[in-house]
Formats: C-alpha cells, structure tokens, sequence
C-alpha cells in the first residue's frame, strides 16, 4: 500500500483475467466436501441440502470436481435454512487449512500469514484478505470475491474459525486475535462466545480480523529444527520466488483492486468497462450479477485506502480528501459518515 | 408410524363399509326438499374430525395399550358420526332400531374409550416426563433441540433462565449457572475426525446427566460447552457439584470407535450465582459464568504449562 505522497502517475493497472460467480475453480474435495459431510451427519436431508446447486453426491468422489462460487453461496444458502445451519461454519475450522501443507512450515505468525496471503485463492476462495498496518496492530481485512451478500457471516464465521483454531494450535496458546464483523449480532451469539472467544465487535466498520503487531514474530513450534529468522517485511506484497500460479482473482476482487490502484485517475463506470474489454450495460449487469454496483465498489475502496491512509502519521484530510476526489475534507467525512457509521477521526 | 397401524385402519374401512351397505340396504334415500343442510355440514364435519384426530394420533404414536384406546374410542365415535350424517340422507321404517343403536350406543362406549385412553395416556406422559427429567424443566420446547446430545440449547436456556431468575429473585433463593467446558476438544476432533467428536459430545451428555440432581437441568450451549442450571442452590453446593463431575469426567474412558483406545479428557468450570441484592438478566448471568470459566481455563493452563 502506497502514501498518497509517493504515487506516481505513469502507473496505470490494466486487469487481467478473472474468474466469475459460475467460474468452476474451487476443489470439490477440500471444506466443501466436509460441509456436505458434516451437515448430512447432523441431520440434514439430502435433497434439501443439494437443492437447486447442481451438486450430485455421487460426483464427490471425483478428485477433478470443482465449484463455483455460485454453487457454493447455495449450498449455503441452503445449509442456514435448517434451524441449527449456523453451527457448522464454526466447525469447519480443521478442514480449511489442513489440505495445505505448505502451512506448516510457518514458524511464527508472520511466516504463516505471508503464505496465506501467497496462496488465498487456494485457501480461501471466497473472501481475500487485505493486510494493513495500522500503528500497533495488523489489521487484515476480508473482502468479498464474488457477491456473497447475506451468507458473508458464515463465511467470516468460517474463515476467523479456522484462523483462531489453527494459529492456536501451531502457536501452542490462544493467540489475542480481535474480530470484528459488519453485521447486527445474531441470534446464535453463542457459537460466537464458544469458537471464538469475547474479543468479537459487531456493527464494525468493515470485516477484519486484527492483532497485536508484537505477536507476529513470537516463535511457533515447528517440526523440523531450522529456526527461521525473524525477517522484517509487509505481507501482503508478492516476494514469493520460484513459481508460482499467477494471480486469478475473483471479479470483484479484480475491479477492487482495479479502482484501487488507479485511484489517481478517477476512474469511472465508461472507463473501467472500456479498460475490462466489456460496454458499460455489460459491466453493469456483471455486477450485478456479483450483487453489487459500479457505486458499491468504487466506495469500498475509496473506504479502504481512506481507512488506510487515516491510520499513518502526516497525512491530512484534506490531502485524503483530494486524493479520494472528493470536492473538500467535509465532504469526505459525510462520505465517511455515511461508509462506516462514524467520522473519520484518528483511529 | 402408519404402516405400524394399517390393521386398524382397515378394521374401520370395514366397519364403515358395512355401515354404509347396511344403511341402502335396508333404508330409502330422502328427496333432496327435506334434507337439512346445515346437520350435513355439521354432523358430517364432526365426524370428519375425529377421522383426522384418529390419523394423527395414529401417526404420532408407536403402537400399544394407551394406541389401542385410544384408537379404539376415536373409531367409535367417527362411526356413531358417520350414521348421524347418514341418516341425514337415508330414512328407515318406524320399526328399525338398530339405527339408533348404532348412533346412540356408539358415542358413549367411544367416549368411555377415549377416556380411559386419554387416562392412560397421562400415566405415560408421567413415565415419559421422568425420562425428560434434567433435560427440561417448567415449559417444553421442541424446536432447539440438538441432533447430537438431545438436549435443549443456547436458546431455551436464556428463556429457562429468564423465567427461573424473577421467581428466584421474588423468593430470596439463589441459583447457580455452571458452564462445563471441554479442555482442547479441538484436538479430539481434528485427531479422530467430527464424527468421533459428536459421539463423544453425545456420551458426555449422558454422563453428565447421571452425575446431577432430578432437580437441575442441563442443555448444551454449544460447541463442547455444556450448561447447567442448579435451582436453588448456594455457592458451596455448587462448588461441590461441579467438583464431581470434573473428577468424574476425568476418569470418563471414552472409546474411540475404530482403534478402541481410550480417550480422556479434562474440563473447566465456571459458576456464576445470582445475587440477592441486584436483579440478574438471563445474559448477564451467563456473561459473569463465561468470565469465570475464561479465568478458570487460563489457570488451568498455566499450571498445565507448569508441569510440561
């Protein structure tokens, strides 16, 4: 993430491909095998559960089988209609990062979120995260990658599990990780007291999940004896060597970051379809087919780099305000008011 | 449930067949001037509902004494019905009785049935509510129930604890909440896959049922935390309680279904009492429990961390 101070104007991103809501990629065998498993053992009915998704049990079997997103966002959707659905997002925490190995060669906090960050698509499909540095803590957002809507809280539900659950048990102690979460408290409110702990904000400005920056270089058991210095860098950036997969990211994700980068231009519904190779009513259904609007997203990251910013030292409003095209700081902070529920103040 | 009772169904079937036989055969139709519309819907439709009573009850309920009764009177009284609403349509000479006989004498011997089935049927709901016993307590709910313990949740607790808190705080008695939670149930589940898990959940249910009161009530809040509420009840009881289960689930030898080992585990208390000096919410209560079993688990820790 950059200052405002130190963009420079020649960079322009072009996006690349993506994938879409009925894009098949997601691995069959991973978590939402489990899901299906675990919900036909709590009493689910099949037909029930496989309503409408275009999922056939038999065909679980098969290694090659993938997902879409869409298939996936019903299956769940079909999951929450049983009157004790809820549960099983805060079950699932074993099954999301043990198909990946390369996990566990982290030797302390930093190390594992920097392969997460390297390998989320495979891990978590669905939402990406977003690493900030926000004075003492890092604050890791998760955004939505293709239009889950009302099934985002089992998705949050899902992912801060499996990290709460996971980091404790490489960690060896329950790490202090902080939850917060956009929407109302529900009514389930004790799943969340049970799996994850008291530290959990509802009504939050936006889905993350953070932690003191002092826990990133405490040392984790690891199996082997090569003890890995603590290296000091921003996850999040690609470092990776070798070869890696390039990058596919979910549509959303792609006109995220998209707006993000090229913040600097004031990019517009014409020029965002023009740059996506699409016309302005192709890209407008698009999103909306992904339950969202040019608006919508162009606002989440103007919230996120204005979130961002706000948290450094040295940067006015004002500043943010004309980065952000906004006609003055006022305006940013109604803009603010209306985004996150409260005023722009220093976090 | 039917097919347990398709006997019965077809003994009525009979009945009411010969019923109908034996009503054209020996009786005229009316001509439709003097038939009474008004007793055709409404003798019709009583006896239509004792046929529905008759289907649900036969639905609901394994067979048996109390079934039978049951049954029986109901089909009585759809018969006696069934002949009222027939003879709406059908009149017999002066001469015939047995009409009346079936109309008239039918209902009573039905009612008796059903009574003497519904008699029974409270001595069942006694056995039945003995058997329910620390599982629920004042007011039933069967939505909410867990598929794996069958015990109450998080839900019913709150409204269990609502209503037992006011009458608690009106009668100057103290209750306690105890929150019993699963040391590292993570690791049990990710060793022996959830299925293991749920069986384990589900046998400590009824292990924890046999360690407790008739009188308290214990539901599954969720995950592995289990919940116990102990009516009337001071701090030293409480403390005494919760103090055996913990020692008796430490020697609690669950085994795992495929390789047969034994499987132990501990757990940690939290106890929260109402107050006599301040009103107690539901939710304010099982925060303060919630406290003091986050306080207990990090104790626990440490001198776990102490002796490794």
């Amino acid at each position: 993430m950059s200052f405002p101070h130190s963009t420079t104007h020649d960079c322009y991103y072009f996006p690349q491909t993506w994938r879409e809501i009925d894009t098949p990629f997601i691995y069959a065998g991973g978590w939402p095998h489990s899901l299906i498993e675990l919900a036909c053992a709590r009493g689910h009915q099949e037909h029930k559960l496989l309503r409408n998704t275009g999922i056939f049990l038999q065909d679980l079997a098969h290694n090659t089988l993938q997902f879409s997103a869409a298939q996936l966002f019903q299956l769940i959707e079909n999951i929450l209609k049983h009157p004790a659905g809820h549960e099983l997002a805060f079950l699932l925490c074993h099954d999301v990062f043990t198909n990946n190995a390369k996990l566990d060669n982290a030797a302390n906090l930093h190390d594992f979120l920097e392969l997460f960050a390297g390998h989320s698509y495979a891990i978590s499909p669905l939402l990406s995260p977003h690493f900030h540095y926000e004075q003492e803590r890092l604050v890791i957002y998760w955004q939505d990658n293709f239009g889950a809507d009302l099934i985002m809280p089992f998705l949050l539900e899902m992912i801060f599990t499996a990290l709460q659950v996971y980091t404790r048990r490489r960690a060896g102690y329950q790490l202090p990780w902080a939850f917060h979460v956009s929407h109302n408290k529900p009514a389930y409110i004790e799943q969340y007291q049970v799996h994850l702990g008291e530290r959990v904000l509802f009504n939050a400005r936006g889905n993350a999940v953070s932690i003191a920056r002092t826990e990133l270089y405490r040392q984790w058991h690891t199996s082997d004896s090569s003890i890995q210095l603590a290296q000091v860098s921003t996850i999040g950036e690609n470092r990776h060597h070798g070869i890696t997969t390039p990058v596919v990211r979910g549509f959303l994700h792609e006109i995220y970051h998209y707006l993000k980068t090229n913040i600097q231009h004031n990019p517009h519904l014409e020029k965002t379809a023009q740059d996506f190779g699409m016309s302005s009513a192709s890209l407008k259904r698009k999103l909306q087919k992904h339950n969202s609007s040019f608006q919508q997203q162009f606002d989440q990251a103007r919230k996120h780099l204005a979130l961002d910013w706000l948290s450094k030292e040295g940067v006015t409003q004002e500043e943010i305000a004309q980065h952000l095209h906004f006609y003055d700081a006022a305006n940013l902070r109604r803009a603010f008011k209306r985004w996150t529920g409260q005023l722009p103040g220093k976090l | 449930m039917l097919k347990l009772h398709q006997w019965k169904l077809l003994a009525l079937g009979l009945a009411a067949n010969i019923l109908l036989s034996a009503n054209f055969a020996l009786g005229d139709t009316k001509r439709w001037n003097v038939i009474n519309w008004l007793d055709v819907i409404s003798e019709g439709g009583a006896a239509l509902l004792a046929l529905v009573w008759l289907l649900l009850i036969l639905q609901s309920r394994p067979a048996g004494r109390v079934t039978q009764w049951l049954s029986l009177g109901l089909s009585c009284i759809f018969l006696a019905g069934f002949q009222d609403w027939l003879d709406e349509f059908i009149t017999f000479p002066d001469a015939a009785l047995w009409d009346h006989w079936v109309e008239s004498g039918l209902m009573p011997i039905g009612l008796g049935l059903l009574t003497l089935g519904i008699y029974h049927w409270h001595q069942e709901q006694i056995a039945i509510n003995e058997q329910l016993r620390k599982r629920e307590r004042l007011f039933r709910e069967h939505r909410g129930l867990d598929f794996i313990t069958q015990l109450n949740g998080a839900t019913y607790l709150r409204k269990q604890l609502q209503q037992e808190l006011s009458t608690h705080y009106h009668s100057h008695s103290s209750l306690a909440l105890v929150f019993i939670d699963i040391d590292y149930f993570d690791d049990t589940n990710r060793r022996y896959g959830h299925q293991e898990g749920d069986r384990f959940l589900q046998a400590l249910g009824e292990f924890i049922l046999l360690n407790i009161r008739g009188t308290d009530l214990l539901c599954r809040y969720a995950g592995d935390r289990f919940a116990l509420v102990l009516p009337n009840t001071g701090r030293i009881m409480a403390e005494a309680l919760s103090a055996e289960i913990t020692r008796a689930l430490h020697h609690f030898a669950f085994k795992s279904r495929t390789q047969g080992e034994s499987i132990f585990h501990t757990a940690s208390i939290g106890i929260a009492l109402t107050d006599s000096h301040r009103q107690d919410t539901a939710d304010s209560l099982i925060e303060r429990a919630t406290i003091a079993l986050l306080h207990a688990k990090e104790k626990r820790k440490s001198t776990l961390d102490k002796v490794a």
